[in-house]
């Protein structure tokens, strides 16, 4: 029997906890150009004023009213930073993704594929509506058209810029504006949790069928978070197009916003390429099942059984 | 052999002098065309209507020695010409807008003629001195505006400033003319050079 300590039980969260702690530690510590007094001050200002100038403190002269009125204030609080990080998005970020994939390289050598063991391709059950493929392929496209169309903004001296580069640019801005009704349909169906709270007639044919093992929750948590976190700030950046004036009242914010966009961009980016390989590369069987929105029972049985018993409950 | 001694070319707006006529940001926007919903100079003013407390500069991209518009631009479409001036290639632009988040003084402007109001392609302050195309061709003045500095002329913002409040050209000749009217009027060099 295997023991059931509180780590054996949590060893996803707490390992996520940790990786992101290391990670954050390194980067805040050491690698970011960052005011984080600023950083935090700034947006509980904003909520409080309602001020989106980032001025905190009155100008003490009229150099620095000038300063404020004329260019925004605490230049050095979050614009090198944002600097910073669009160069080493050029040039490193390549070798995160680098060191994700082989993680998935090693893991695919210990572990292999897990494969069902099929003798009756007949005996199909339905486990994804049309509405519920509708809204996963929509969002696989149109998130796979934002990745390319970011990175064509982050990568940009690969394509050394011109009018196919500046396409994709606007593009991204209105992709963007799409996925925020798509995110919002996979946020719902894919809130498996939600049967803990309300099990009743629209829950079981809304939300996906089965249960979240904890590592699959803490995607769902990534992709709820992050994709709010990039569609707040993606689309508050967009409205706020900037006039032929003084850009000083609000250009702290879309610093602030551009930097939530970065951040969100490469967590969400890490989890979904770690959701990709968990669903599509160390399971067989998924992609025709999020094709035809059937799956063999046996399929079911070894390797969904939570799935097939959400199913057999709902008759 | 010694190194050759380029010119370093700034401009520089005295507030004691600026009016805020806003001549400098009409004269630019006549002389290069520029489009609606584009300012490529602005001026600003703080403490307005306060007697003998208001002040007003006159602002545009400062052609930084460091530029942090060129550090940030994904597609490297700025270049800086050996006098310091600060140019951009709009057929490389991608109207990100990164330029805008990482310049200290709000120069990037961007026309919102995209598909469905999305940015255009950036345009900012050339100081008068056009882009990669041929020099004084119409494809130069279409997508940047005119050349003046090609043709020996001082930029159209200065040139038509009425006190001469805006100045522009080489730094130690700017900077001369500044310590020259701090002393002449006695006061004494007041505030720091905004963009220096």
């Amino acid at each position: 029997m295997q023991s059931s300590t509180f780590y054996t039980r949590n060893k996803a969260y707490l390992l996520t906890l940790l990786g992101l702690g290391v990670v954050g530690f390194v980067f805040i510590g050491f690698m970011m150009i960052m005011d984080w007094e600023y950083f935090l001050k700034y947006p509980l200002h904003v909520i409080l004023t309602g001020d989106t100038s980032g001025v905190l403190v009155e100008p003490t002269s009229n150099y620095q009213a000038m300063v404020n009125a004329a260019f925004g204030p605490s230049y050095n609080s979050i614009a090198p930073e944002i600097i910073r990080a669009s160069n080493e998005r050029q040039e490193f970020i390549w070798w995160v993704f680098v060191a994700e994939i082989a993680i998935f390289c090693f893991m695919y050598a210990k572990y292999g594929r897990k494969v069902a063991i099929v003798t009756n391709p007949n005996d199909e059950v339905e486990v994804f509506s049309l509405f519920h493929r509708a809204v996963i392929w929509l969002n696989i496209v149109v998130i796979v058209a934002l990745i390319i169309t970011g990175f064509n903004i982050t990568w940009g001296m690969r394509s050394g810029g011109g009018d196919i580069a500046f396409f994709l640019r606007g593009s991204h801005e209105m992709l963007g504006l799409v996925w925020l009704p798509l995110w919002f349909a996979m946020t719902v169906i894919a809130f498996k949790d939600a049967k803990i709270l309300f099990n009743n007639s629209i829950t079981k044919k809304l939300i996906l069928k089965g249960g979240y093992t904890p590592m699959k929750r803490v995607i769902f948590i990534v992709f709820v978070v992050m994709g709010a976190g990039l569609i707040f700030s993606g689309i508050t950046i967009w409205y706020i197009h900037p006039d032929a004036f003084t850009h000083s009242e609000f250009i702290q914010l879309k610093r602030y916003l551009l930097y939530v966009h970065f951040g969100a961009s490469v967590l969400i980016m890490f989890f979904l390429m770690d959701f990709v390989y968990s669903v599509m590369v160390a399971v067989k069987g998924n992609l025709k099942g999020l094709i035809t929105g059937k799956y063999p029972r046996e399929h079911l049985e070894q390797l969904a059984p939570d799935v097939l018993r959400d199913i057999e409950e709902k008759r | 052999m010694s190194k050759p001694e380029y010119a370093r070319m700034k401009f520089y707006c005295d507030e004691d002098l600026c009016i805020d006529c806003n001549g400098c940001v009409v004269a630019c926007k006549e002389a290069h065309e520029v489009p609606v919903g584009v300012n490529r100079r602005k001026v600003v003013t703080i403490n307005e209507g306060i007697v003998g407390k208001e002040i007003s500069i006159s602002m545009a991209c400062m052609h930084c020695s460091d530029a942090p518009c060129q550090q940030v631009c994904p597609v490297d479409c700025f270049y800086i010409r050996v006098d310091g001036i600060v140019l951009h290639d709009k057929d490389k632009c991608i109207g990100c807008g990164y330029c805008l988040f990482a310049c200290p003084f709000g120069a990037p402007q961007f026309p919102q003629d995209g598909a469905f109001g999305t940015k255009g392609k950036m345009d900012k302050c050339t100081m008068c001195a056009g882009g990669p195309e041929e020099t004084n061709s119409p494809a130069e003045f279409d997508k940047y505006g005119q050349n003046r500095i090609a043709e020996g002329k001082v930029p159209m913002c200065a040139s038509m400033c009425s006190t001469k409040a805006l100045l522009v050209g080489d730094s130690t000749e700017v900077a001369a003319i500044k310590t020259y009217r701090s002393v002449a009027h006695g006061k004494g060099i007041s505030t720091q050079s905004y963009g220096w």
